[in-house]
């Protein structure tokens, strides 16, 4: 919403600079989006009166003048002979301007001088320094300065004096849309009112009616009260339509809106005014009767009509669509925008103003699917005002008599089958205490409300019932005149009060806790932590296997799937990081997926890792330096991330066959059952597809499950009192012999005080037959409660070495 | 007698003789050729045998006074030359880079969330989640949003597509909000709800999560990002402890020199409402009075009638703001797509 500074003053007194004002509405919550001052024409120059002429002491020709500017008296030096002392005349001001004249590049600009020693602090100004034909308003040319009426205000801007428009400010509002009153100047200027406590100032009528009656003129059939609840119809004859005078059309130019002829313009300019959007058909164009009297009929458009709307555009509507129509043919499209069958023309004679009510519902759904927005359906969809259907109607008609002539039908029609009652609220004083935190007197909060246009039904000690102004829509219960009551005292005048009450509790709290633990485990382990987007596209790999989750109304193609997975995403920031010469990342990423399990959508948080590139940052020794990650790297990061975040018995059991997204992978299992997750190594077509030359190793686990199985409780195990003995085995075994299962077979041997089994080397080629593999293990052995002779040792390592060559089929070497 | 007199000189080429060891591999040899097993000294001492028995105590005192001062001299030599074995090879260049172990970084927003919660934990609030795929029940009409508001959009907000291939409600139909349309959460206030469904008051809680509006992606906009939800719900709970909170928790976030505004506004879901602007050196740089950075007011009353609490009994406030906004505040961002992005050189900016 625009409105400028010398438009609110017409309604509402207040002496607030323009830096002022825009405080002032910020803080009424009339967010203040843009200020732009509007020069305007003759700025600087101001009425002024001569007081003393006298000669110059130093030039015969020049005359040292004592000139009141309206605020005080300065002295000019000037070379003019026309005039004497009591004249007035327009002074410019020093730092002003005169107007520019064709040629010039560069104003004149007025500077405080000497003039033969004498100061000057201005200058009077003759009609040619001002670009002024002075017979065109009324005043003597002559040669030398410009003298003005004897009855000039002095002080007045001289731009004012000749009726231009003036410099101005105009300001951009954000209007929250629970406050469709703020559409409107007068809205607006009712909330300074209540802030200053001075009398709004809504404009009067005095309008000479004419012989002839409205309802001699035209009738109105409502035939669809629920979606049009009020309608009026004023009738004008023998306007004459024509251009906008000046300040009409300045108005409307400053806050944005085009002028188009007088009668055009008036609508639009008591829309601004009040918020009650208005239409003007040329009365003429309406179908009429037998009698020469035309029907407006309201009613719901018939599906599949055609209407041709001011803008020229030919639109086919809905039923559910409101048309304003005559007995034969749409005329207005209702609320939305006139039909072009009947618009205003400079042919137009007679007028017929249409000011109503629309159910804000209808107008924004017929605004959407049309795809038509205006000032008037923007305002009816945000909730007009239907108080005040018949004020505007009478405000329009009056400056449309001003303004393009004609005469005025006597009375109005206006169909109102239900007209709403005023609402009743009472606010409990001691409750708005409660809720702001300050007290405010009875008799202030009284005062703020009925600034507000609010009226006292009945007042008690504790308590006030108010009357509801239907502008109001806003205010339906007390907690909103509490609200009224805080903005007008103002929210900066608040006490803020530190935090107390109760503790907060909450399950999550500590589920909160344990995510940023396995954040900070995998950050220490060397990952960087990846926020990947929700939204993604279901042409992913992976994805087509997955229960997706689709949108029904993607942005596009590319983000129409909540991801299932957080590989994707991870994927792609390995693209985005390779493809700007990042070769090596190492990434990791905690988010939500989701899928459809049963018709039901499942959330679940996940945590995913994925490794390409070099292992270790650059280093400028070593034969290692330039290894780049490989299956273990990633086996040990999550081993590392497991055991940290105090997961056990979690087993890796290898995928014979390669899958859509894996090239080489292994199930990761709590004791071979609940699946938890996946590791592996990326399909190499899918990584050239995404330009990864590096081999990528990927990681995701439901992070869910991980939660609900880690025991992250920790006791103390007293430090071993006697020495280990240590037992190396080294032995060929089938290529398909996993570690596991060498783990699993020494396990299930039993042997007495083995305490750990370490894996040192693992062996093929040289003196290692195809097929077979080398692995050296470290067996240590060690009792709690003595030193074990080599004979303990020795009996305990032989079961060991028993069941490694009969369940194996090991071969031990020496 | 004559090998007592062969001690004296036999001792001084010893010592001679350690004392040039190079290296301790050397030393040991020297150490061995005169007081190993079959060492020259050794085999002195030998000959002590031979000597009378009135000769033999100052004979042993000789030699055992020789060999005292011999493996003194041999202890001595051998720290010297272990010093000189225990320095690099190569010398040590400390302005080189040294080889190190990669610390990951956590993602900006983890780490402002992180900041956020730490703030509000310190005055008792605790953390709460809910879930993101939301239904308009609690996205909107728990939170007094109106059944034809422009936030229900499918233009502004993702819905779910059906199973049976349904699209999103059409919008010409009266009864659009007949239908509990499944939906991407387009704020954390739907938390609210779900909280309060489930707790009895008192609650003091903040939702870090994603949420989600149909934006296309450019500097200022992405259809996902975070933001942090606050709900304290008490006995006689005022404005005054809103602006206190809020004051107290963007002073630990962005610093003491923090100025923060109140500004009256329209939420659905409560009333008053307010935006809250904040002002600090930073803002000024940037040429601005004010930043906009976070919306808040007290719980509508309607919306604890719809979760079942007494508004008569209960008042509470509640507060929202994008995290991304803070972050990218905070650390001079200009471009909310870089979250999204993942780069290395960015991420490990932080």
């Amino acid at each position: 919403m625009k409105v400028t500074l010398n438009w609110l003053k017409q309604y509402i007194d207040f002496n607030w600079s323009p830096e002022e004002l825009t405080e002032r509405l910020t803080m009424l919550g009339l967010e203040v989006e843009g200020v732009q001052k509007v020069s305007g024409a003759f700025d600087g120059i101001v009425v002024a009166q001569v007081i003393t002429r006298d000669k110059h002491p130093n030039a015969d020709k020049l005359s040292v003048c004592r000139v009141n500017d309206g605020n005080g008296e300065r002295q000019i030096v000037c070379g003019a002979q026309n005039f004497k002392a009591g004249d007035k005349v327009p002074l410019i001001l020093p730092g002003a301007s005169l107007p520019l004249k064709p040629g010039d590049k560069d104003p004149f600009t007025i500077k405080v001088g000497k003039i033969r020693g004498v100061e000057s602090l201005g200058m009077m100004c003759s009609h040619e320094e001002l670009l002024l034909d002075p017979e065109a308003i009324g005043l003597k040319k002559e040669d030398g300065l410009l003298i003005l009426r004897e009855d000039a205000k002095v002080g007045q801007p001289f731009g004012e004096y000749l009726g231009r428009s003036g410099s101005d400010v105009v300001y951009d509002l954000e209007v929250t849309p629970n406050r469709p009153d703020l559409n409107s100047v007068i809205g607006i200027a009712r909330e300074i009112a209540a802030v200053t406590g001075n009398p709004l100032r809504i404009p009067t009528f005095n309008i000479q009616h004419s012989t002839f009656n409205v309802q001699d003129c035209v009738a109105v059939r409502l035939e669809d009260a629920e979606l049009c609840p009020r309608y009026t119809a004023r009738v004008i004859k023998g306007v004459k339509v024509g251009p906008s005078p000046d300040w009409l059309k300045s108005t409307l130019e400053k806050v944005g809106i085009r002028s188009i002829s007088n009668v055009v313009d008036v609508t639009n300019y008591v829309m601004l005014e009040s918020g009650q959007p208005l239409h003007a058909f040329d009365y003429h164009l309406i179908a009429k009767d037998a009698e020469g009297k035309p029907t407006i009929v309201v009613r719901r458009a018939a599906a599949g009509e055609k209407f041709k709307t001011l803008d020229n555009q030919e639109r086919t509507l809905t039923n559910e669509m409101l048309l304003i129509a005559d007995e034969r043919k749409g005329i207005a499209l209702a609320g939305v925008m006139g039909g072009a069958n009947t618009e205003i023309k400079d042919s137009t004679v007679d007028v017929l103003i249409e000011s109503a009510y629309f159910a804000p519902v209808n107008i924004r759904r017929t605004s959407k699917l049309l795809g038509l927005r205006s000032e008037s359906s923007y305002r009816f969809e945000r909730g007009a005002d239907a108080g005040i259907c018949d004020w505007g109607s009478r405000r329009a008609a009056q400056l449309i008599l001003e303004t393009a002539g004609g005469q005025l039908a006597e009375g109005v029609v206006d169909v109102h089958p239900k007209p709403a009652e005023r609402k009743q609220l009472s606010l409990h004083f001691a409750k708005s205490k409660d809720l702001l935190g300050i007290g405010i007197s009875h008799a202030e909060q009284v005062s703020y409300l009925t600034h507000l246009g609010l009226e006292v039904v009945s007042q008690q000690p504790g308590d006030c019932t108010f009357r509801i102004p239907s502008w109001r829509v806003d205010l339906k219960r007390e907690v909103d005149l509490i609200e009224e009551v805080g903005r007008l005292f103002g929210i900066d005048k608040i006490p803020s009060t530190p935090p107390r009450g109760a503790l907060g509790t909450n399950a999550f709290d500590t589920v909160y806790d344990q995510i940023g633990e396995a954040r900070r485990i995998l950050a220490g382990l060397g990952l960087n932590e990846a926020q990947g987007q929700t939204l993604i596209s279901s042409a992913e790999p992976g994805m087509r296997n997955m229960e997706s989750v689709m949108l029904a109304n993607p942005l596009s193609s590319d983000m129409d799937v909540l991801r299932p997975s957080l590989l994707p995403g991870l994927i792609h920031s390995l693209r985005h990081n390779v493809s700007r010469k990042n070769h090596n990342v190492a990434l990791f990423e905690i988010g939500r997926v989701f899928t459809n399990v049963n018709g039901q959508t499942k959330e679940q948080r996940n945590i995913a890792i994925a490794l390409t590139g070099q292992r270790a940052l650059p280093f400028w020794s070593g034969g290692e330096r330039d290894a780049k990650f490989d299956a273990y790297d990633l086996k040990g990061l999550v081993e590392e991330f497991i055991e940290q975040f105090g997961l056990r018995g979690v087993l890796f059991g290898k995928r014979e066959e390669s899958t859509a997204l894996y090239l080489d992978s292994a199930a990761a299992t709590l004791g071979g059952k609940l699946p938890l997750g996946e590791i592996g190594q990326l399909q190499p077509t899918l990584a050239k597809k995404y330009d990864l030359r590096d081999a990528v190793f990927l990681a995701e686990f439901n992070l869910d499950l991980l939660l609900a199985k880690r025991n992250p409780a920790k006791s103390f195990k007293a430090l071993p009192q006697f020495p280990s003995s240590r037992r190396d085995v080294a032995m060929l075994v089938p290529e398909a012999t996993t570690h596991e299962t060498v783990l699993q077979t020494v396990k299930q041997a039993k042997a007495a005080n083995l305490e750990s089994v370490d894996l040192f080397d693992v062996f093929r080629g040289k003196s290692v037959p195809d097929g077979l593999k080398s692995l050296a293990y470290a067996f240590t052995y060690r009792a709690a409660d003595k030193t074990l002779t080599d004979a303990d040792v020795n009996a305990a390592h032989e079961k060991v070495l028993g069941a490694l060559k009969m369940q194996l089929k090991a071969e031990l070497r020496a | 007698m004559a090998f007592l007199d062969d001690i004296e000189p036999l001792k001084h080429t010893a010592l001679q003789e350690l004392n040039a060891a190079s290296n301790l591999a050397a030393l040991e040899q020297t150490k061995g050729a005169w007081i190993g097993p079959n060492g020259k000294f050794t085999a002195l001492m030998k000959q002590l045998g031979t000597l009378s028995k009135e000769e033999k105590p100052a004979g042993g005192k000789l030699i055992n006074a020789a060999k005292v001062e011999l493996e003194a001299a041999l202890a001595s030599r051998r720290e010297q030359l272990e010093v000189k074995a225990a320095v690099p090879q190569e010398p040590t260049d400390f302005t080189l880079p040294g080889r190190r172990r990669a610390l990951g970084k956590l993602h900006p927003l983890t780490q402002v969330t992180d900041d956020i919660v730490r703030a509000f934990r310190k005055i008792g609030f605790a953390v709460a989640d809910g879930p993101e795929i939301e239904d308009e029940y609690h996205c909107f009409d728990a939170l007094n949003t109106p059944a034809d508001h422009p936030a229900r959009d499918s233009q502004d907000t993702f819905y779910l597509a059906t199973k049976n291939g349904a699209d999103t409600a059409p919008l010409q139909t009266t009864a659009v909000a007949a239908v509990d349309r499944r939906l991407l959460r387009t704020h954390t206030s739907s938390v609210q709800i779900r909280v309060m469904e489930k707790q009895a008051p008192p609650v003091r809680i903040i939702v870090p999560g994603r949420v989600y509006r149909r934006d296309n992606a450019d500097a200022t906009h992405n259809p996902t990002f975070h933001q942090i939800e606050g709900l304290y719900v008490d006995k006689s709970v005022t404005v005054g402890d809103l602006k206190g909170t809020v004051e107290f928790v963007f002073r630990e976030l962005m610093g003491s020199d923090v100025k923060i505004r109140f500004r009256p506004h329209y939420f659905s879901y409560t009333e008053p409402s307010y935006e809250i602007d904040f002002t600090n050196a930073l803002v000024k740089k940037m040429g601005k009075d004010w930043l906009e950075i976070a919306g808040c007011g007290m719980v509508h009353p309607q919306v604890f009638e719809t979760v079942g609490y007494d508004p008569e009994v209960w008042t509470g406030w509640a507060f929202g703001f994008g995290i991304e906004r803070i972050a990218m505040l905070r650390y001079g961002i200009n471009d909310i797509r870089l979250f999204y992005e993942n780069d290395v050189r960015f991420l490990e900016q932080f």
